[in-house]
């Protein structure tokens, strides 16, 4: 897909475990942001895509008291109940129909709101594993990790160093919550055990914070912005529930990424993509997700990991913002990867600005064990 | 976290008083189900196209699109598919609170089934945990609820 929808504009709140702001505040400064980032008011808007949850919100019809801050009253207005990546896929799409040429998309999470942990568990099999009271997300990245690791022999050490290298990263991103940049894959390895061989510093962080982006036809490109970040391709898959499907290897992302790519012309991942952003809840998933995006082969993520490649001085960078281990506000991740991959293609990304990337990878995912997973291509003029 | 100017934390928590209770029917599958686990049966269904095995029973075959109809039954024996030692829970707020001791939790594929079931694993040691052995299930005579029936596995041969 050649340079018929842009990112135009973006902006994040700073990601915090207990923000001082409402939900419609952090929208607001989003809306607002990403409106003023792109140089267009709220009138150049035709049409308003958010990402948030019912169950994380504590209200159905979660997107109502939203569209005050985020510009939509009386517009075409949706939302998905799902990562922000997901909206910004629906945004593109109504562009693509030709009946509109400039969306907004905001994702928001606040885990300061929910109770942590619970609406995990509530997205699991209502007739069995939830009752049982041992499935969460966290127990259930547990036993993604081990039949990984036990598929191909990848220690804890090398789950450790995605750690230590996102969280380092993260000391580049001044919005990042979690920044460590000293941090040690001896200090990860004696940080808190969870579930084995997940520990706090292979966990998310939940957090409070909100993401948006603007999108702009073709059209409406050159009037906006002499530098777009252009969707060159998306792809996205749905597997099976966690129980139900091999866990060491995630399918629906590979699939999701061939899409991507044949839209995107790529025959060589590795040597054409310059920077990836993933959505790695969990440390083991950046691995994971090397082998599904074809960076590497299947078995090989701790291999890539130990080599340094993906390093913010590697050969293919990954997560140069700190990641969804740095931040990670539910509904907002997907479209921080996508905001990080505009960011580096436009040249913007500051201290952790990657020289010279033309065409970046941006993830994102939802569901236990990542059931679901979406790829966007982005590239610079 | 109290920050400088702070232009909500001065709010207190507000209480609802209502608790929202939701009442779903586990279906006909799962109650098949449950029933074959009061006498000491694991039943799952069959896809009468790619003849995978579901259990617990699904009523449709994802990868098919097909209704599935064919019960079989499964020996109470299985392959450990994964597994955690869990240091923590989810404690009713729904933070990670420490456990007092660890507890394995394991995913199990009874023979001849193609997908897993997760719960306790007991009578062997942390450090004793693989992936690959072979466990067998442990049916409580005397359950709390039709849940409990299943209530760990234990290493078997």
């Amino acid at each position: 897909m050649e340079k018929k929808v842009a990112v135009v504009g973006y902006a994040q709140t700073r990601y915090e475990p207990d923000s001082d702001a409402s939900r419609e505040i952090l929208v607001l400064e989003v809306a607002e942001g990403a409106l003023k980032s792109a140089g267009i008011t709220r009138d150049d808007v035709d049409t308003v895509i958010t990402a948030n949850n019912d169950y994380l919100d504590g209200r159905t019809i979660s997107n109502m008291r939203l569209v005050e801050p985020a510009g939509a009253w009386l517009k075409d207005e949706s939302k998905v109940e799902m990562d922000g990546a997901y909206a910004a896929l629906y945004a593109m799409m109504r562009i693509l129909s030709g009946d509109h040429d400039v969306a907004l998309v905001i994702g928001v999470g606040q885990a300061s709101v929910y109770a942590t942990y619970i609406p995990g568990i509530m997205t699991l099999d209502p007739t069995f594993d939830r009752e049982r009271g041992l499935l969460n997300e966290v127990s259930a990245a547990a036993l993604q990790a081990r039949a990984y690791m036990n598929a191909y022999g990848i220690t804890e050490e090398h789950i450790a160093e995605v750690s230590v290298k996102n969280l380092r990263n993260a000391a580049l991103n001044p919005l990042a919550l979690r920044q460590m940049p000293d941090l040690t894959t001896d200090e990860v390895l004696d940080s808190r055990m969870l579930y084995s061989p997940v520990r706090e510093l292979n966990a998310f962080p939940p957090s409070d914070g909100a993401c948006g982006v603007v999108l702009a036809s073709a059209d409406k490109v050159p009037g906006i912005t002499g530098n777009p970040a252009w969707i060159r391709g998306v792809g996205f898959s749905h597997d099976s529930y966690l129980t139900e499907r091999p866990l060491h290897k995630l399918e629906s992302l590979k699939l999701a990424a061939e899409s991507a790519y044949a839209m995107a012309d790529i025959a060589d991942p590795k040597e054409e993509i310059g920077l990836a952003e993933i959505h790695e809840n969990f440390a083991h998933e950046e691995l994971m997700a090397y082998e599904a995006l074809g960076f590497c082969g299947q078995g090989k993520g701790g291999e890539l990991m130990q080599s340094g490649a993906t390093r913010i001085d590697g050969e293919l960078p990954v997560n140069p913002s700190g990641g969804a281990l740095s931040a990670n506000a539910a509904c907002a991740v997907g479209l921080a990867r996508i905001t990080e991959a505009t960011m580096q293609v436009r040249g913007e990304a500051g201290e952790r600005q990657v020289q010279g990337v033309t065409t970046a990878l941006a993830h994102g995912q939802t569901g236990p064990c990542a059931q679901e997973n979406i790829v966007f291509i982005l590239g610079g003029e | 976290m109290q920050s400088g100017n702070s232009e909500l934390k001065n709010v207190e928590k507000v209480m609802v008083p209502i608790t929202p209770d939701f009442n779903w029917s586990v279906g006909n599958y799962m109650e098949k189900f449950f029933d074959g686990l009061k006498d000491g049966k694991f039943m799952g269904v069959k896809c009468p196209a790619c003849g995978r095995v579901y259990l617990p029973p699904r009523m449709i075959c994802e990868r098919c699109f097909k209704k599935m109809n064919e019960w079989v039954e499964l020996p109470d024996t299985g392959i450990l598919e994964s597994f955690t030692l869990a240091s923590v829970k989810v404690d009713g707020d729904g933070e990670l609170r420490d456990l007092q001791a660890p507890q394995l939790i394991g995913m199990v594929k009874h023979e001849g089934a193609d997908t897993c079931l997760v719960a306790r694993l007991e009578e062997l040691e942390p450090g004793e945990a693989r992936v690959g052995m072979k466990v067998k299930a442990v049916l409580e005579e005397v359950p709390e609820g039709v849940l409990d029936i299943l209530s760990y596995y234990r290493p078997y041969e």
